[in-house]
């Protein structure tokens, strides 16, 4: 069945207990779990959920990850097409079997969503591998799961009738850097 | 930093230069082919293709428990996921009143193996304080222990024995007081919510924090004050985020992360909240905003209070008239009768009365008395105390009454040593707009009937101490139990005074305290003035340290005795934040790491009372084959919680095995619901007149004025450039336990916060050195990293609280993150509330730049 997976991310009920970002790591990258230094890129965990805090102005915040856009950047510059648009179930994923670990995605990338393993010395991304185990089972991503403020939606942009589509269509929601033409599946609702 | 463009800021926005680079690559990319969408197309013609393969769900996934979370004291309902023999995920219970999940909960897996877990008991090899242990066996530790105590009894008595602890093992804490023959098991909560539970007390009759709160998902209008809802209990903020209709607004001198979704932040000068929420008093009665119907039945606001400040009473009036019956003035028969018979009590009756004795007395309403007392806070006096302009208060005011608002009852409060003041305002405030049980407003919890652990029974005239497992220790072997706690001598209304321990231990005053077992807290970073604690660790004859991590207070330890985690032990209770009666278990999900050895506090108490005095351990059901720890696992444990599902069962006419299927299935099982406007409409609150208390008599009778009132914060107030004040609270990831764990290296924010007005003034600028020292505790310093941020008002640095500033030798040797930042515990003089024993850990500092 072909399906077209987008995330919503509620700026406005999210409260920072960065669950999400905890259970990413732990649940998708356990071999990273005792490495002091897991992602020197982001200076953070191994996870796939960046903190971006915007201090002008009124402060704000982002948990960002992979915009899964329909036309990524990521996919463009990849000279082995490794990185590629899953239209099964509309993810950008990367084959590890082709990758050869060049970096061009994540130079590429506009929103700054990958960072590089730094065991398997390649770039990591949403979706996690126990995060699309979960959802061949029906069941939620990681992040969306453990939120505590329904702060999180994941869903199928196509269904007129799922979660995802109906907070879309009850919230105003923006896309991040839409005008690069990237068409991101990653909407935002801002506090 | 600064990166987010959102689409429709796009054209005010400009580039960083790294977008710039990105983009151009990008559309260099693009460009560099005729047609570059077709380029786009091709290359996921591709991928679609490749897509054609199976899914990569191959791997094994978990098998889920249910059961609660002990990341903090809140006991969340989780399901954690146990493969390959280890914890390795944690999501919320469906459908559980009291739902996880939040940071701490998904750091569980980190937990059980952690390096800093403590595996086997420790004994001290050098000096306290210089942290060197050997391990030792378990029986080697328990008698060695058991040996000092009884030489310990034997010079200073029972009483000489304290135990101070927080969430966990809180519920047995009254049977180990009878385990060891001392009144002394004395809590955290001086630094926390004492303040607000001698408020609940007096004005709803109920002490708890969790006893009474507001109900999330009803509200529509949630007014914040020194709470924030981001530390802990995340189904309270399911709650509120579940409710789409609620506004919510914080009143606090920095930005809590609520406050970056929609949430109204009010920066407000700290310890200026009594003065704020008695200015919120005068606006919605100077304005008529007050709900008079609730007023007048169900609070003590008609009664008429004489100029000595007491209630006028029948007894008053009357010859042989009752003391406690209460009068009020009824307008429908213009004459001054009991509060009962009174059918339209008047709320702003003064005037002359008669006395029994033939005396006239001057009386006037509660009420009048609130009223002349919120006068003095007017929007304008209190901008210029609070900070906050006179056009919000009033605003907020307004709204407050207008969406019949709740404000939040406090939790952790302890910061300036005026908290009292400040939550018998707030309370006051829920009254006045008639929100007390009400849908929506202020609740009560429906209790699930768990009995403690201990009681009291008389039996032929004689005294038991009966335990819920059907053991029971006569009279005559309560030792000084029964007694008054040390901390009850000093502060006559205190819930728990730590501080009073430590002066037992250094000044013997009142009398001398020995022996000192601290079960899963951390006093040096748990209370005002932590070099005191320390100081007092050094003077003790026996130190017994039982937790799960190596925390601060393990170098002053002579024993170090390792705990289970909750992931590893059985244990059934009560939801704590929720409105309704609900019981729930924590489950054993996974045995312990197998290179460790960790025992249940429970079982180390009993085997170092079964060897230090035999029969008290006895008389309170133990047996020696408890000694054989998987033997305590499957009988003792067992016994416990059998009788509490006994209990349970026949107190909801429920059947166990229900109760236990559902346990073990959901995690939870619902007994009642919460049904509103039950007290103090159709039963009495427990207070001394029944009703919601805005004159609380409670008060009175312990020597404290009854009305809230504005008083400065219990420190030094800054006043030159280089002072501020020193502000500390929780963040969402914020545990004892969870900030040593390895994600909160990332997560936690260690730095200090400073405005930047103050920066700039200052030439301090984000991520620059400075040295804080403590105005009340001269010398007191510490060194910390600045953070320039507009989320901290101007004059006031912030510090998160029990995150930073550790100082164990293991931890500073491995040069651990939890080192950095601040332990403002250090930096906080001890100052108490006379009566209440409370504390402020916020604080008054100069700084330096380095």
């Amino acid at each position: 069945m072909m399906v077209r997976y987008g995330f919503l991310y509620d700026e406005s009920r999210c409260i920072s207990c960065y669950a999400c970002i905890v259970a990413c790591s732990s649940n998708n990258y356990p071999e990273l779990m005792e490495d002091p230094n897991p992602n020197i890129f982001w200076g953070t965990m191994a996870t796939n959920i960046r903190i971006v805090i915007k201090e002008q102005g009124r402060p704000e915040q982002i948990l960002l990850s992979c915009q899964h856009c329909e036309r990524p950047p990521c996919v463009e510059v990849c000279p082995t097409g490794a990185s590629h648009v899953d239209r099964s179930n509309g993810f950008v994923e990367i084959d590890y079997d082709k990758c050869i670990g060049c970096k061009a995605c994540i130079t590429a990338c506009p929103y700054n969503a990958r960072w590089i393993h730094p065991i398997k010395l390649k770039p990591m991304k949403c979706i996690g591998d126990a995060c699309k185990a979960r959802i061949a089972k029906g069941e939620m991503p990681f992040c969306v799961e453990v939120c505590p403020a329904e702060a999180r939606v994941f869903g199928d942009l196509d269904d007129p009738n799922s979660e995802i589509n109906k907070r879309i269509a009850s919230a105003k929601t923006v896309k991040i850097k839409e005008y690069l033409g990237t068409e991101p599946k990653f909407y935002v609702v801002r506090g | 930093m600064g990166d987010i463009i959102l689409k429709n800021e796009q054209e005010k926005i400009k580039l960083t230069r790294r977008d710039f680079l990105k983009t151009a690559a990008f559309t260099a990319l693009a460009l560099s082919i005729p047609s570059g969408g077709l380029k786009l197309l091709e290359s996921l013609t591709e991928s679609e293709a490749l897509s054609e393969q199976a899914p990569t769900s191959a791997q094994p996934l978990p098998a889920y428990i249910a059961t609660s979370c002990g990341m903090c004291g809140g006991s969340c309902g989780i399901k954690v996921g146990i493969l390959n023999n280890k914890p390795v995920a944690a999501v919320p219970i469906e459908g559980h009143p009291q739902p996880g999940l939040c940071g701490r909960a998904a750091m569980l897996p980190w937990l059980y193996d952690n390096a800093l877990r403590l595996k086997k008991p420790m004994k001290r090899v050098g000096n306290r304080g210089e942290g060197s242990f050997q391990e030792i066996p378990w029986d080697q530790a328990l008698n060695e222990i058991a040996s000092k105590l009884k030489e310990i009894v034997s010079k200073y008595g029972y009483k000489s024995i304290a135990i101070t602890y927080h969430d966990c093992w809180s519920s047995y804490i009254p049977l180990f007081t009878y385990l060891f023959g001392t009144p002394n098991g004395i809590p955290h909560v001086s630094t926390c919510h004492l303040a607000g539970s001698a408020a609940r007390s007096q004005v709803l009759g109920i002490a708890g924090p969790n006893l009474v709160d507001p109900d999330y998902e009803n509200a529509s209008y949630l007014l914040l004050i020194g709470r924030s809802l981001s530390t802990g209990i995340m189904g309270q903020v399911q709650r509120a985020r579940s409710n789409s209709k609620l506004r919510i607004v914080v009143v606090d001198p920095r930005m809590p992360e609520i406050s970056f979704g929609n949430a109204e932040w009010i920066p407000i000068i700290p310890g200026t909240d009594p003065a704020f929420v008695l200015s919120l008093i005068n606006v919605i009665i100077e304005e008529g905003l007050y709900d008079a119907n609730f007023l007048k039945k169900y609070t003590n606001a008609p009664f008429l209070i004489k100029q000595d400040g007491k209630p006028l009473t029948e007894a008053d009036v009357k010859q042989g008239g009752s003391s406690t019956t209460y009068m009020v003035y009824d307008s429908s028969s213009s004459s001054i009768v009991p509060y009962t018979s009174a059918s339209q009590p008047d709320l702003n009756y003064q005037g002359n009365v008669t006395l029994a004795d033939g005396s006239t007395a001057s009386v006037k309403t509660a009420f009048l008395l609130l009223k002349d007392r919120a006068s003095q806070y007017s929007p304008s006096n209190a901008s210029k105390i609070t900070g906050v302009d006179e056009d919000t208060i009033r605003r907020i005011a307004r709204e407050f009454a207008l969406y019949r608002g709740v404000a939040d009852d406090t939790w952790y409060a302890a910061k300036n040593g005026n908290e009292y003041d400040a939550v018998k305002g707030i309370l006051i405030l829920n009254a006045l707009v008639g929100n007390i049980d009400a849908m929506g407003g202020l609740v009560f919890q429906e209790s699930a009937g768990i009995p403690s652990i201990i009681t009291l029974v008389t039996s032929g005239g004689k005294t038991y101490a009966k335990t819920i497992y059907g053991a029971s220790m006569p009279q005559e072997m309560f030792a000084d139990s029964t007694q008054k706690r040390v901390d009850q001598l000093k502060y006559k209304l205190t819930l728990g005074t730590f501080d009073a321990v430590l002066d037992a231990i250094l000044k013997d005053d009142p009398y001398p305290i020995r022996a000192l077992f601290v079960i899963g807290t951390t006093p040096i970073l748990r209370d005002m003035n932590a070099s005191k604690v320390i100081e007092a660790y050094k003077k003790l004859d026996l130190v017994v340290f039982i937790n799960v991590l190596y925390q601060d207070d393990a170098d002053y330890a002579d024993y170090i005795l390792p705990d289970t985690t909750f992931l590893e032990r059985d244990e059934i209770f009560a939801t704590k934040w929720t409105p309704h009666a609900v019981v729930q278990m924590t489950r054993k999900v996974i045995e312990p790491p197998e290179d460790s050895d960790p025992r249940e506090a429970v079982w180390a108490m009993f085997e170092i009372a079964r060897r230090a005095f035999p029969e008290r351990a006895y008389a309170l059901g133990w047996k020696d084959e408890y000694a054989d720890y998987s033997k305590f696992e499957s009988q003792f444990v067992p016994s416990v919680i059998d009788a509490i599902l006994n209990s349970v069962s026949s107190k909801w006419n429920v059947s166990k095995d229900r109760i236990k299927q559902e346990l073990e299935t959901n995690g939870f099982y619902l007994l009642k619901r919460k049904s509103y406007y039950s007290r103090p409409y159709k039963s009495p609150v427990g207070t001394p007149s029944g009703r919601v208390e805005i004159y609380p008599l409670a008060a009175l009778a312990s020597g404290l004025d009854p009305l809230p009132s504005y008083s400065p914060p219990a420190y030094t107030l800054p006043s030159a450039p280089n002072e501020f004040y020193l502000v500390n609270s929780k963040s969402p990831t914020t545990s004892l336990t969870a900030t040593i764990l390895e994600p909160s290296k990332f997560l936690e924010d260690r730095k200090v916060w400073m405005n930047p007005k103050d920066a700039s003034r200052l030439g301090i600028s984000d991520g620059d050195a400075i040295e804080i020292e403590s105005i009340d505790l001269p010398g007191a310093k510490v060194i910390a990293e600045v953070r320039v941020t507009n989320r901290v008002r101007e004059g006031v640095l912030y510090t998160r609280a029990q995150a930073g500033g550790r100082r164990a030798k293991k931890l500073v040797a491995m040069r651990h993150f939890s080192t950095n930042g601040v332990n403002p515990e250090f930096l906080a003089k001890v100052s108490l509330h006379p009566i209440i024993g409370y504390g402020a850990t916020n604080c008054s500092v100069r700084i330096r730049k380095l």
